[in-house]
């Protein structure tokens, strides 16, 4: 602290911009995380201060520490790492499915119109419809195992990749594409090398932004049948009046999405290098 | 000096609104020799774009046509390398990487590709950038890049849209100066766009002055000032007076063209 209090006495005779800049950036993180914690913080007070007091019933709202206790509780016994585990496989292999279907379609339809032509009908009428309209079908055809999981998250996200990806490999500067041409580029080249590359930050948006999607399907999907899962969970607590584990479920879905986001921009980072300095 | 590209009686008409077509160049006959400097000039809205879009084959013109070394230019032409007034480099490629493009897509293998692109990327002066992305370069160096991407890819002719057009004055000055080194090394045939006069005057062996709307060839004016040259140029008389005589012709033009756009108030 001293340091660093003598270093900018040191710097006084610079120019006062040069100073304030790269000070306000210096706090700027710290203060922000501060309040975050805070608001926090006070939520949670003002939850425990509502159980606590009564003013609100516990029939409708249980206290953060019975939450807290059922949430120790379910971990200990690994059940909540089963339902996260679940849950996961099946979002992931709805979504991979989905996205192995539609980033090549989206592409395809954005490159050559035909393609877009025969698709877009189905686009529209598939869009409007709320991924648990497929249940009582999907049940039908596939029953109530893995595979009718799979099949509602895939149904509730990849018409969301596809059109984010067909926007994205519509969007690609035609100055490039002329540039790269100019440049000796062959048909297949361009696709190689502009419009992937230049598609790619569009379609990996699409893809986290679906994700989130793919998470509410899977459980509304779990919630309507089936045996394990976080929206299963949520469900039997509910039908057992187990009000803190209907709460632990529903955090639990917020944070293993959280991580899912995490690790998606991770992924981001990793394909984009050049838009690293850019995101910081 | 033996023509390389020829516009032969050439025509543009843009179809426009209810059957009404901007007509954008009308008849220009051109020859640009090999290895000169050749500046179009013209107000803004003049068909220059055109006219160098149209010697790159990036669009057809209407009538007439374009010969490179007596043969017609009738798609995308990469013996005709363009620098892109807003740069156009891939952001998702290295410095390095967009200079190495033309030669890899000509199937140059990498070590070779990597050598050449070397000796363009210090000819513009962006040695210890080469593994920099575009958007972490400022302009001038972004569109030194361009050049360096062009000149490596070896066309026969390198067509200039107003290149330094979105620099700061200073930059722009610089970059000239560089333009002026790299050609008076290279001798590389170089049709160069422009409005600005003195862009025009240091840079070009010769200055094709544009008419307005639709694009004419106004004037051939021989550019004498000598060379090498060096920006420091505009301070002579000699320099004064030949703009003096350039500007005559352009002043007409400008005025016709402010003209033309001020709306009809019949």
């Amino acid at each position: 602290m001293t340091t660093t209090n003598e270093r900018s006495r040191e710097f006084s005779t610079v120019s006062v911009e040069t100073q304030l800049v790269p000070r306000q950036r210096r706090f700027h993180v710290p203060v922000a995380l501060v309040l975050k914690v805070l608001s926090v913080l006070a939520f949670l007070a003002l939850w425990s201060a509502a159980t606590e007091f009564g003013w609100v019933s516990p029939i409708f709202l249980p206290s953060p520490a019975s939450v807290a206790s059922q949430a120790g509780k379910l971990m200990s016994t690994g059940d909540l790492w089963a339902s996260v585990l679940a849950s996961s496989r099946r979002v992931f292999l709805g979504f991979a499915l989905a996205g192995a279907v539609a980033v090549p379609l989206g592409i395809v339809m954005g490159v050559w119109w035909p393609a877009k032509a025969i698709v877009d009908p189905f686009i529209s009428l598939l869009r409007p419809l709320p991924s648990i309209t497929w249940i009582p079908l999907s049940i039908l055809w596939l029953g109530i195992g893995e595979s009718q999981k799979t099949a509602i998250v895939f149904m509730g996200s990849w018409i969301y990749i596809l059109l984010y990806t067909l926007e994205s490999t519509k969007r690609v500067d035609p100055i490039l594409i002329r540039a790269a041409r100019n440049l000796g580029a062959s048909d297949l080249a361009i696709m190689r090398e502009v419009i992937l590359p230049g598609a790619l930050p569009g379609i990996l948006a699409g893809l986290k932004v679906t994700m989130a999607i793919s998470w509410s399907c899977v459980i509304s999907a779990e919630m309507v049948a089936a045996q394990n899962g976080l929206g299963a969970l949520i469900w039997f607590a509910k039908d057992w009046g187990n009000l803190p584990l209907v709460l632990v479920g529903m955090v639990g879905i917020s944070l293993t999405v959280l991580v899912a986001d995490a690790l998606a921009e991770r992924i981001e980072w990793l394909l984009l290098p050049w838009e690293r300095h850019r995101r910081g | 000096m033996a023509t390389i590209l020829t516009a032969d009686h050439v025509t543009k008409e843009f179809p426009g609104a209810r059957g009404r077509g901007l007509l954008a160049v009308r008849d220009v006959c051109l020859d640009v020799a090999e290895s000169e400097f050749l500046c179009l000039l013209g107000a803004s809205g003049c068909g220059k774009t055109t006219l160098l879009n149209i010697f790159a084959g990036f669009i057809q013109p209407s009538a007439g046509r374009v010969l490179l070394q007596g043969k017609p230019i009738t798609g995308i032409e990469p013996r005709c390398g363009m620098v892109f007034q807003s740069y156009a480099l891939f952001p998702w490629k290295t410095v390095r990487g967009n200079v190495e493009f033309g030669l890899k897509m000509k199937g140059v293998p990498p070590a070779e590709r990597r050598q050449i692109a070397d000796r363009f990327i210090d000819m513009v002066k962006l040695r210890g950038f080469e593994d920099r992305y575009p958007t972490e370069l400022s302009g001038g160096m972004q569109q030194r890049v361009t050049l360096a991407r062009i000149l490596a890819a070896d066309p026969e002719v390198l067509l200039m849209d107003e290149p330094f057009a979105a620099l700061d004055a200073m930059t722009r000055q610089v970059m000239q100066e560089e333009l002026l080194r790299i050609h008076e090394q290279s001798r590389k045939t170089t049709v160069f766009i422009t409005h600005n006069i003195d862009e025009a005057l240091i840079l070009a062996d010769r200055i094709v002055v544009l008419s307005a709307r639709p694009g004419r060839v106004k004037a051939i004016v021989e550019n004498d000032l000598p060379r090498p040259r060096h920006v420091a140029i505009q301070l002579t008389p000699q320099y004064s007076a030949f703009k003096a005589k350039v500007w005559q012709y352009v002043e007409e033009e400008v005025q016709k063209h402010v003209e033309a756009d001020r709306p009809s108030t019949a």
